[in-house]
């Protein structure tokens, strides 16, 4: 089987912890029962564009039980667990191209990998496999052999809509971001707590007592400004959209521009979907000590480039995931991630 | 992850139903599916729901009465 994963030696521990994320999918198994039975997906070629997580393992086993021929490669470098690859190619037989914290080139690689199979059904976070497709002419013909795309995540949707309007998208796009039972639970109650576990998880902070500033109150904002107030921080939440901010405010949280949060915030967390939340007014506003870190799709929420030309001098991994970056003698900002 | 995977799978088994009668735009996920997902959810946790009456839907059809 062609792959290109980093250590086939984790099969076992990938393995123990695919079946112990399956314990709590009991939908999906519920789905992949139905699917070994009745094989809904026989004769079809699957590229699926995922974080290669144990949770999505139990997906492509649930989509090779229906039948499909799927081949997986990671959305995000970071979050790619090498032994889930390891045990994926060894123990359930589906070819995966993926290595934690793959570079830039050899992510582009991986995704052409993917789409040689040329795919009958895609799955994106992200829409990178529609807009390689879109983007290069020699995948021109694999857009009429494709019934269809799913797209997993909002920035993705936002994306596929905006290919829509431009009148470029070449077959369907199905936006599984959109379905209640997805935005409603994994955006609200998933991130809400994985981000609030990465944050303390890399910080060891005590939230109870901290003012911590959430910006954009979508389904994901939602999650952790509801999360950060359960941990006892005092939940500062910034919008853009005057309907969200009013929903914020009788939610309970306090509700302010950005540049007047960053005067108190101990901690920022951005998960907006859009560049630049946090900017050079804001870090020059922030107190000393202050964490920044962004919980959206993009690393783009954030403007790195901007702390990097403030500081004076950059302490990188000060704890693992954690860099210091010294503003000034007396005030220097943390940069999760 | 349970519902939104599940509901992949089961949109991707929509495509191939509905194969050559999509067209080339962004579309939801039928409520349908959405719904069962939700149902086996809840099922699944162990809770249960109440179900409309037939006097309760046809309240909620109407305009005539209760006002």
């Amino acid at each position: 089987m062609k792959c290109d994963i980093a250590n086939r030696g984790l099969a076992g521990t990938g393995k123990r912890r695919i079946e112990w994320a399956d314990n709590d999918m009991p939908v999906l198994q519920e789905v992949r029962r139905r699917f070994s039975k009745q094989k809904p997906l026989r004769g079809l070629r699957m590229s699926a564009c995922l974080h290669i997580t144990a949770e999505t393992a139990n997906l492509a086993r649930a989509l090779k039980a229906g039948g499909a021929d799927i081949v997986l490669c990671a959305s995000n470098p970071l979050s790619t667990q090498d032994d889930v690859s390891a045990a994926l190619v060894k123990h359930y037989g589906i070819a995966v191209f993926a290595r934690k914290g793959e570079d830039t080139k050899t992510f582009y690689k991986h995704v052409h990998a993917v789409l040689a199979h040329k795919p009958n059904i895609t799955m994106d976070d992200g829409a990178d496999l529609v807009t390689t497709i879109l983007r290069n002419k020699k995948y021109a013909g694999l857009g009429e052999n494709i019934l269809g795309s799913m797209e997993e995540t909002t920035t993705g949707v936002i994306r596929l809509r905006a290919m829509e309007k431009d009148g470029i998208l070449r077959f369907p796009v199905i936006a599984v971001n959109d379905a209640d039972t997805k935005h409603l639970f994994d955006n609200r109650y998933g991130t809400g707590q994985s981000t609030i576990d990465g944050i303390i998880r890399a910080t060891d902070i005590l939230l109870a007592g901290k003012n911590v500033v959430v910006a954009g109150y979508g389904w994901c904002g939602r999650g952790v400004a509801m999360r950060a107030r359960g941990m006892g921080a005092h939940t500062i939440v910034t919008e853009v959209d005057p309907i969200r901010a009013l929903e914020a405010a009788m939610d309970g949280f306090s509700v302010m521009p950005m540049i007047e949060a960053a005067k108190i915030g101990d901690l920022f967390v951005t998960l907006t979907g859009d560049k630049e939340v946090i900017r050079t007014e804001h870090f020059r506003a922030m107190k000393n000590g202050a964490m920044v870190c962004n919980s959206g799709h993009f690393d783009v929420e954030i403007d790195i480039p901007a702390l990097k030309k403030l500081a004076k001098s950059v302490r990188k991994g000060v704890r693992a995931f954690v860099d210091e970056y010294v503003i000034n003698k007396g005030k220097s900002i943390f940069l999760l991630g | 992850m349970d519902m939104s995977f599940a509901t992949q799978a089961l949109t991707s088994e929509f495509c191939v139903k509905k194969r050559g009668k999509l067209t080339s735009v962004v579309h939801d996920v039928p409520k349908k599916i959405d719904a069962w997902v939700a149902t086996l959810k809840l099922k699944t946790m162990g809770i249960r729901i109440d179900t409309l009456t037939a006097a309760q839907k046809k309240y909620l059809t109407s305009w005539e009465e209760g006002t």
